[in-house]
């Protein structure tokens, strides 16, 4: 066979990469051998350190709370919770967006951010991709246990044949739900998991003890680093991407449907689609940081999880809470411009009345708090990136307190006006699944590599292959 | 056919580049069964290797309009056919309704496509495959590179291709592959 | 007592999602007193205090013993019904309030329509012009066919006095619960059928109008599109089925429905224990268990029974043969109900009434519940007599 020319178009390929990266990206001096051992070690030591069981061990506590609280629902009733007529939703609601809005920026990373090749994804997108999964996780709590029947719930939402010849009712939100919801869980595992077969490959040539070798090589499933299976699994890791790309604006869209769809006024506006999903990657955005600092902090990933992705990942939360804050000025001016007396009313009711203190918070966290971002120094500041991810947290969160309880205590009707509080089953439901989020993540942390160890090898320099002549 | 007591012969490189190379230069001399190794994707590697077009992108797009149907038929045959009832007032076809699952099924069955037909397509779950018997292979999932030139090969001969490969630049041991 | 008498004292009552909560005051009456929570309530002439006799008691078994106070208290025999000198203090304490009805405002909105005599003349269909109902054929969806019977309600706001006796009939024919003050105070009261009352105009000499709210049965029901098991649809004879068996809870139904008329089984309130609760039942009519949503159903088990026995008898249903139970205790004959495709109903001839419309109508649900706008024929010669209809200020 004669010589074959060099092919030109070898630049365009995945892996011919734009100059290397600076030392924003990669810290430090590192080789591939050292970005392998640096997050292997995590997994593989057989010492683990002391702060790891002590965040599992209140992670685990706080869980308990969960258990406490499903126990008293399936036993006593959905009433030990704070819903009534004309508030059927509470924090039941809220705590279901708010988990899945969190999720949305962990497949943002993956996916959307891997189809725009933005190199800054690398480091970061393992355990936010982790982190989608367990507030998925957390989410699907609440639509089969806020329901009356749980034990039904669980599966007559789902089609299926039996003897009643019965099959879901598809006009409605919750089963478009139903459909989303499991199709981005499903997905995202699918997608986390195909991104963790080269790594279990490379946790099995390292783990030292026979057992974790079979484990993880079982996982594996016998990856070998073979090309011609790179061929493929890039073709599907990009292919998964894509798919997983339309979630991420559909997921949280079919969310915002289930109020958009309702005639509540302060439910019903075509706004609701693109503002829940700016406010899912807000939210999301906050939460990676919350995990993200403490993780390198702790673990000593300084090199990879850099300034510049916190940066960036604060340039991203703070265009979201831009476009947050102009759904709420939309919904605002919406409102009276319609001349509709009942939504006039309820933007009138959400920020003058009995809940007007969870509106101002809501404006201070999301609108104000947020535009301090514009700040150089405040963005890349550390700490205070830590401190402003609990505060778009909480900004969500009573984003969507106010979203649901504002508009239903208030509708149509004057004589149904009624008021909305969280019991303490409702608290300890929430804090219950904020300790089964972490419960996973410790899990996850001390038995899987959080950061992708071969997508790092593929950003280092020496793994540039030059195509030169 | 002859038959060998080995697998085949597998060179060890240190540098992504070299690895590039040998693939072309062990292609261009006539080999064909041969696979490279390394810790993470080197597209020009797969081109060395004369891997092209794969058909994954095909499979998918065909899973996903299954999807497609399968998750419209369902509402529709429900809806329509098989339990109509007037839910206010809406028409039994009420196709705005069911353009939402119908686009969630058609994006689940398409990646199920690409994860289990990827893993069809690679062979996988391959619990054993005989270059697992080099110990240093365990440096593929680091910073290794692998050359594996198998013995099927109809060019394959142990003495001609051991020197073929311990002549390319940037080796380093090469070992022989028990099967 | 009357809004400005309690301003006066300092009296505030808070409506919060555990009840309305409000002052705790003593009475102070010619020697006795008595402590009790103050209410304020519009129209009530001020500087005066009403109490109620007959509660407080201390023997009236597990259901009656403990509730209220005791008002004989202040009672003299020499002026058992009136007298001057009460003396009102608050304690400085807090109580909390049962209250169905936690807002009496109607907030100029046109769910009630009220005019005067000189209004009905000028303007016979006054109340249709008080809202936006739109037009039949203004719809993207065929229009769904109700051939045979098709039920429906109207409702008389000139007869209803607000006895609240058709609350009363429903809650015995349909097996409602009797869920007790705590949980009322958290807005999970049963009754399929309210009587909302309403204030308008100035709270010293307000007026006021009673509608009772019954489930409008919509064409276009909001409530059944959310389901997401098919636990309420619509029959061929236009009634909004709630199937107790499939509901699972999910109380999207309740969020929207406008009328708010869905009511949720977030305990097990029926009782399921006491033998003669279960003697007391209606037997036509499913007992709900936990987790359940229930509403006004028309009636449904008089109007199967209704019409199994006129196909027995090879004949249509005669109208006025199925009362539902709201309409058959209701002492004014405010309540009517029948056969709408059936033009010499008295349904229908009410319906054709210029007087009818029905609530939220620019919602476009069609319900098949309607109301007569009340008529009020004030004395001009009164003084300070401006009776404008409380929506007057909706176009």
């Amino acid at each position: 066979m004669s010589t074959r020319p060099p092919d030109p178009h070898a630049d365009l390929a995945r892996d011919a990469l734009p100059p290397p990266p600076g030392p924003e990206l990669i810290g430090g001096d590192h080789t591939l051998a050292s970005v392998t051992e640096k997050i292997a070690s995590i997994t593989l030591t057989r010492r683990t350190p002391l702060g790891w069981f002590v965040g599992f061990g209140i992670a685990f506590t706080l869980f308990m709370g969960l258990l406490w609280a499903v126990v008293n629902l399936l036993f006593v009733g959905i009433g030990v919770w704070g819903p009534n007529v004309p508030v059927g939703w509470g924090f039941d609601i809220i705590n279901l967006v708010w988990w899945i809005g969190i999720g949305h920026a962990g497949t943002l990373i993956s996916a959307i951010l891997l189809l725009l090749r933005q190199q800054w994804r690398t480091s970061i997108n393992r355990f936010a991709e982790a982190m989608t999964l367990f507030a998925v996780a957390c989410a699907v709590f609440y639509p089969v246990f806020h329901t009356g029947r749980p034990w039904l719930a669980a599966y007559w939402l789902f089609p299926y044949p039996n003897t009643m010849g019965l099959w879901p009712q598809f006009r409605s939100p919750l089963i478009w739900d139903v459909f989303a919801i499991s199709t981005y869980g499903l997905v995202s595992a699918l997608f986390w998991f195909v991104g963790l077969i080269p790594d279990f490959a490379t946790l099995r040539d390292r783990a030292k003890s026979k057992p974790w070798k079979v484990a993880y090589g079982m996982l594996a499933m016998g990856w070998r680093g073979s090309a011609r299976h790179w061929h493929n699994y890039d073709t599907a890791y990009l292919l998964l991407a894509g798919l997983a790309t339309p979630l991420v604006i559909s997921v949280h869209t079919v969310v915002s449907l289930d109020f958009a769809v309702g005639i509540v006024p302060g439910w019903h506006a075509t706004i609701f689609p693109p503002y829940f999903v700016a406010g899912a990657i807000y939210a999301g955005f906050a939460m990676v940081l919350t995990l993200a600092i403490p993780l390198r902090k702790f673990y000593g990933l300084e090199d990879f999880i850099t300034l510049t992705h916190l940066e960036n990942m604060a340039k991203v939360m703070l265009a979201t809470g831009l476009i947050v804050g102009y759904g709420y000025m939309v919904e605002a001016f919406m409102a009276w411009y319609s001349a509709n007396e009942y939504e006039r009313f309820m933007i009138w009711n959400r920020m003058t009345g009995p809940y007007w203190p969870m509106y101002a918070a809501l404006i201070l966290c999301n609108v104000v708090m947020i535009n301090t971002l514009w700040v150089k120094n405040l963005r890349t500041s550390v700490p205070y990136l830590f401190f402003i991810s609990f505060v778009v947290s909480v900004g969500m969160w009573l984003e969507r307190y106010v979203i649901i309880v504002t508009s239903l205590h208030r509708d149509f009707m004057p004589s149904s006006w009624g008021m909305y509080s969280g019991t303490a089953y409702d608290w300890s439901a929430f804090i219950g699944t904020i300790g089964l989020f972490l419960t996973l993540f410790f899990l996850f942390i001390r038995f899987l590599p959080v950061i992708s160890i071969f997508e790092m090898r593929t950003i280092l320099p020496e793994a540039e292959v030059k195509e030169d002549a | 056919m002859k038959r060998h007591r080995l697998y085949g012969l597998m060179a060890e490189f240190h540098a992504p580049a070299d690895v590039v190379a040998a693939a072309r230069a062990a292609h261009e001399a006539g080999y064909r069964r041969l696979d490279a190794y390394s810790p993470y994707p080197i597209e020009a590697l797969a081109e060395a290797l004369d891997v092209h077009h794969s058909r994954l992108p095909l499979l998918v797009l065909l899973g996903g309009a299954v999807g497609l149907v399968a998750g419209y038929g369902l509402q529709y045959w429900a809806s329509v056919i098989e339990y109509p009832m007037n839910v206010g007032g809406r028409p039994f076809h009420s196709w705005p309704a069911f353009v939402v699952p119908s686009f969630e099924t058609t994006i689940l069955f398409a990646a199920l496509t690409a994860v289990l037909g990827m893993l069809a397509l690679n062979g996988l779950p391959e619990p054993y495959h005989p270059v697992f018997n080099v110990p240093s292979f365990a440096l593929a999932t680091r910073d290794r590179f692998f050359l594996c030139i198998e013995a099927t090969d109809p060019r394959f001969d142990q003495t001609h291709t051991r020197a073929f490969l311990e002549g390319l630049a940037g080796v380093g041991p090469v070992n022989e592959v028990e099967p | 007592m009357s809004p400005r008498t309690a301003a006066r004292l300092g009296i505030t009552s808070e409506a919060t999602s555990r009840g309305t909560t409000t002052d705790l005051v003593e009475l102070r009456y010619r020697g006795r007193a008595v402590v009790a929570p103050a209410l304020a309530v519009p129209g009530h002439p001020d500087e005066t205090v009403t109490v109620h006799l007959g509660y407080g008691r201390t023997r009236a078994g597990r259901v009656g013993s403990g509730v209220g106070f005791d008002a004989y208290a202040l009672r003299t025999s020499d002026a058992p019904w009136s007298g001057g000198g009460l003396e009102v203090r608050k304690t400085g304490e807090r109580y909390t309030l049962a209250i169905t009805q936690q807002h009496w405002s109607l907030e100029g909105r046109n769910v009630i329509r009220a005019g005067t005599r000189a209004e009905y003349d000028e303007d016979p269909h006054f109340a249709a012009h008080l809202g936006h109902k739109p037009r039949r054929e203004l719809t993207m969806y065929p229009e769904y066919k109700y051939e045979g019977y098709a039920w429906g309600m109207a409702i008389d706001l000139n007869s209803c006095v607000g006895c609240n006796a058709c609350v009363v009939a429903c809650q015995a024919e349909n097996n409602i619960p009797v869920v007790g003050k705590d949980q009322v105070a958290r807005g999970r009261e049963m009754h399929w059928l309210r009587v909302d009352h309403y204030y308008t105009g100035a709270m010293e000499d307000p007026d006021t109008y009673f509608a009772p709210v019954p489930c409008m049965h919509c064409e276009m029901a909001p409530c059944e599109v959310v389901c997401p098991v098919a636990a309420t649809v619509h029959n061929e004879e236009g009634l909004n089925d709630m199937v107790y068996n499939r509901c699972v809870g999910t109380r999207y139904c309740s969020n929207n429905c406008p009328y708010k008329v869905r009511r949720f089984n977030f305990f097990l309130y029926s009782d399921w224990e006491t033998p003669s609760l279960k003697l007391g039942r209606n037997p036509d009519v499913t007992v709900r268990s936990r987790g359940v949503m229930e509403k006004c159903t028309y009636c449904v088990q008089r109007i199967n029974h209704a019409r199994v026995q006129a196909k027995n008898e090879g004949r249509k249903v005669r109208d006025g043969e199925i009362q539902t139970a709201c309409a058959q205790a209701c002492p004014g004959h405010a309540i009517v109900f029948g056969d709408v495709n059936d033009p010499q109903s008295e349904v229908s001839r009410w319906k054709a009434d210029p007087r009818n419309y029905g609530m939220l109508e620019e919602l476009n649900t069609r319900p098949r519940t309607t109301y007569l706008a009340a008529v009020k024929n004030p004395n001009p010669e009164m003084p300070d007599r401006e009776a404008a209809s409380p929506a007057a200020s909706h176009g």
